[in-house]
């Protein structure tokens, strides 16, 4: 006690902020931006080598580095730079080839073999070879291995008794020569190049060895890698370029290093200062202030709106069972108001699917109908009188919030727009880890956000750990809803089984209509990430899969070569 | 409790009068400040505290102290929040306040003495001040919030009330070993009067002076207190507006719309001056050898 009442240290950042503000306020003060750290060459100088890049973020690494069982954002970025696939995604969301040379379709779609690049050199100095694919596929879904992605490989071929401890290798995976590899799928599945250009399988170095093991210092074929003491937990990564990448010539960078856990005020000043060289966790206002200064044109770039949020309602719970009333809360959201929370990230969402995915415009969705969510609520058998602002829902509902982001705001529109229509909701603010816990247990909390970014640019990554029978646990089930339409079950099931790519369209357009009429969720917005880089950053683009993909980028600071020379940056 | 000599030290100090009307117009801001608040601390207006450019507008017509994150009018919610925040700590200090007279008073009534020459009654009460002071606060704030599941104002008082009454009990036990000799107390025990009876009669009416004194600087730390907690997020929950949820909310705007951390951060420096200055000067009015 003594200490917080004597010594609210806790509060003196932000009271010292307050008093900077109580000083700027009556000057209408608003700090000019400074000028970008400027190019010594231009735009249109040639890649040059060397440097390295400075990125910082207010999260961690929370995945760790391992491919196998990561899901964060950060991990996977990082990851992405260390591990080189077979497949990967290009700029237009093709699966291109990477580090095999080429690949075909057999058997119907129930084959597919990879012929690797000979002479690809891994991390720790050896060449890739089939081997190294198989082992690699047999540690990631070894049953010892805490993989939560490992379920979207069930069609794989011996999946079950390998996964079950019944066999000593993964029978669908076969080494056809020193460079050729096949995957046997149970049924033919049209997703799985994409699956496979998820980090989940990528090609680890043999000092993993055959199962996985926390210890193991992440070792690949990409890019960039990871030395000894090059992960400084909770604090920095630095990853450094990998000479034996088998692209000649890239990357650019000598190296690339992240610090972990900076507030996106202190990235700001630090980006304004030049100390970092590209800026992602900027707030909605700053963003605002970069993109209106002229100075600034050109250096910031919106990333691919592949992140879904939406009003998850648990339907084996009261009152969410009751189709009527979940579709009187999508009715209820007046979703260009959620998205004025951050107009520069957020787009307004109709349906399941993200900006990037949607194909027919024509398609309504949910829409904010203030009459048509009164009449859902009249036919679900709690008629509200908005005059007398009596009916409703008679109990308040809990709502489940984290301390994170934007969904504290928007949770608060969301219950504004609900009371309009008698439905009652109270928070219960939680950490990230424990609102995840009790949002995906069964019967645990009837409403919550819900929030899911894409693994792989395809509607199979929305509608399957979604909306699917097949993706409900007790514990841990990503089908937050806890939803089941064995006609969803079915339309998703026969679009896996679809080569067809137009007819495959057809049928996740008829799952994307149930979702959006049974409303498991009430769709909201859409987000997207902006990063702005100095001018001297050249070759970066936000990749519409990957976060932070810095393999192609180069560096032109002015006066780097001085700095180089000097041993430190200029004074 | 101020005779004539001690209101006019009162009143010619500056500061202390400074201090009282900075608390009196925050009480009366608390007060009327919603009354006069053209919008609800929780209703959003999106015809009008929305800006050209979607950012919340600045303080003018309709909304005095501009409006917040999602257009809510931060006036309404700096009075209403104000409200509660004053509330919380006025209670929290009563109930520290008399946890820590109950405590001192008895500690320093009984200091030296054992119990069947066994057991110091003071010895036992002080080390517990101790290990109390040793105890992390928030990480008992938190365990407690988590236990109940729910944090309402009611759970914030008690957490702090229950938490801050060791300053005082330590105040009040000195205090009561200066009276506790005088004369009139030895004679009332020699008399045979309960221990019980010598303390509320005699001990409580001449410690009086720096136990209001101890309370008015306490108020000033409760509010900061209940503002760290609202601002870690672990006081009470949105959308009910609270000072240090306001300051934690508008922190990223500081640049682009500095009313939504000047409001709130004005408030709790006013306030925590307000009532520091003021006990002060009860201080040195009631005791001025201590000045």
């Amino acid at each position: 006690m003594r200490s917080i009442l004597t010594t609210p240290d806790a509060l003196a950042p932000a009271l010292a902020i307050a008093a900077a503000a109580l000083l700027a306020a009556p000057l209408g003060c608003d700090r000019a931006l400074p000028s970008p750290t400027a190019s010594s060459q231009g735009t249109e100088a040639a890649p040059q080598q060397g440097g390295t890049m400075h990125l910082a973020t207010f999260g961690d690494l929370r995945g760790g580095l391992d491919p196998v069982g990561t899901v964060d954002g950060i991990s996977l970025g990082a990851i992405h730079l260390i591990f080189a696939g077979l497949v990967d995604y290009d700029d237009h969301v093709r699966v291109v080839p990477e580090l095999a040379e080429r690949w075909d379709i057999d058997d119907g779609g129930r084959t597919y073999r990879f012929v690797l690049r000979t002479g690809v050199t891994m991390q720790d100095g050896t060449e890739l070879t089939a081997d190294d694919v198989k082992r690699s596929a047999e540690r990631a879904l070894h049953p010892s291995t805490p993989d939560p992605n490992a379920s979207a490989f069930t069609n794989l071929a011996g999946y079950e008794a390998y996964a079950g401890g019944k066999a000593e290798h993964l029978a669908g995976v076969v080494v056809e020569g020193r460079y050729v590899v096949a995957f046997h799928l149970d049924k033919p599945d049209s997703t799985f190049p994409q699956l496979l250009a998820m980090h989940t399988l990528r090609p680890t170095c043999k000092t993993a060895g055959d199962r996985y093991s926390e210890a193991w210092l992440a070792c690949g074929a990409g890019p960039f890698k990871l030395l000894p003491d090059g992960w400084q937990r909770g604090t920095t990564l630095r990853l450094v370029r990998h000479d034996g990448y088998f692209r000649p010539g890239r990357p650019y960078l000598d190296a690339v290093e992240w610090t972990f856990n900076m507030q996106a005020l202190a990235q700001r000043v630090r980006f304004e200062r030049g100390e970092l060289d590209l800026a992602r966790d900027l707030t909605g206002a700053d963003e605002r202030r970069f993109l209106a200064d002229p100075r600034w044109k050109g250096l910031g770039a919106m990333g691919a709106d592949k992140t879904i949020y939406g009003e998850s309602m648990n339907t084996r719970m009261r009152p969410f069972d009751n189709v009527e009333i979940r579709r009187a809360v999508a009715a209820a959201i007046d979703r260009d108001h959620q998205v004025l929370v951050q107009p520069s990230r957020m787009s307004v969402l109709t349906q399941a699917l993200p900006l990037m995915l949607q194909d027919d415009p024509s398609f309504a969705g949910q829409r904010y109908d203030y009459p048509a969510a009164l009449e859902h609520m009249r036919k679900a058998g709690y008629p509200y009188d908005p005059a007398t602002q009596t009916g409703g829902w008679p109990r308040p509902i809990e709502y489940l919030i984290y301390d994170q982001g934007l969904n504290v705001y928007t949770a608060q529109l969301v219950q504004q727009d609900l009371a309009k229509i008698g439905i009652h909701i109270f928070f219960k603010m939680l950490s990230w880890a424990a609102f995840l816990s009790i949002q995906q247990r069964a019967n645990a909390s009837p409403m919550s956000q819900g929030n899911w970014t894409l693994d792989y640019p395809d509607p199979s990554s929305i509608f399957d750990p979604l909306f699917t029978t097949a993706a409900l646990a007790p514990e841990g089930s990503y089908n937050t809803a806890f939803y089941s339409n064995p006609r969803l079950d079915d339309l998703v099931a026969r679009a896996h089984l679809e080569m067809d790519e137009t007819a495959r369209r057809a049928l996740y357009r008829e799952a994307n209509a149930i979702v959006c009429d049974e409303a498991p969720w009430a769709f909201t917005y859409g987000h997207h990430t902006f990063e702005m880089r100095q001018a001297y950053v050249h070759g970066f683009a936000p990749h519409p899969v990957w976060p932070l993909d810095v393999s192609g980028v180069w560096l032109d600071r002015a006066g780097q070569a001085l700095e180089h020379a000097l041993g430190g940056p200029l004074p | 409790m101020l005779d004539a000599r001690a209101r006019a030290r009162f009143t010619r100090n500056r500061s202390a009068v400074a201090g009282t009307a900075i608390v009196a117009a925050l009480v009366v801001f608390a007060l009327v400040g919603p009354l006069l608040a053209s919008h609800g601390p929780l209703e959003s207006d999106f015809a009008h505290g929305v800006g050209p450019d979607k950012m919340p507008v600045g303080p003018g017509a309709g909304f005095p102290l501009g409006a917040d994150r999602i257009f809510r009018d931060v006036f309404a919610r700096l009075a209403v929040a104000g409200r509660l925040s004053l509330l919380i700590a006025v209670s929290a200090t009563l109930l520290a306040t008399l946890i820590g007279a109950v405590v001192g008073i008895v500690a320093g009534y009984y200091e030296g003495k054992r119990v069947a020459r066994v057991v110091s009654v003071d010895g036992i009460m002080m080390r517990a001040i101790d290990v109390l002071l040793a105890f992390p606060f928030l990480l008992l704030v938190m365990a407690i919030g988590a236990a109940l599941d729910r944090t309402s104002a009611v759970t914030i008082f008690v957490i702090l009330g229950v938490t801050g009454w060791m300053g005082t009990a330590r105040v009040l036990r000195a205090k009561t070993m200066q009276v506790r000799s005088l004369d009139y107390v030895v004679a009332s025990r020699a008399l045979g009067q309960p221990a019980a009876g010598v303390m509320w009669k005699h001990v409580l009416p001449n410690v009086a002076g720096p136990l209001v004194v101890s309370a008015t600087v306490l108020v000033a730390q409760m509010i900061v207190a209940d503002s760290v907690l609202s601002y870690l997020g672990v006081g009470i929950a949105p959308p009910t507006p609270t000072w240090g949820r306001m300051l934690f909310e508008g922190q990223d705007y500081y640049a682009a719309a500095p009313w939504l951390v000047a409001a709130p951060g004005a408030v709790i420096l006013l306030s925590v001056w307000g009532f520091n200055m003021l006990g002060e000067g009860l201080r040195d009015a009631l005791d001025p050898h201590d000045a």
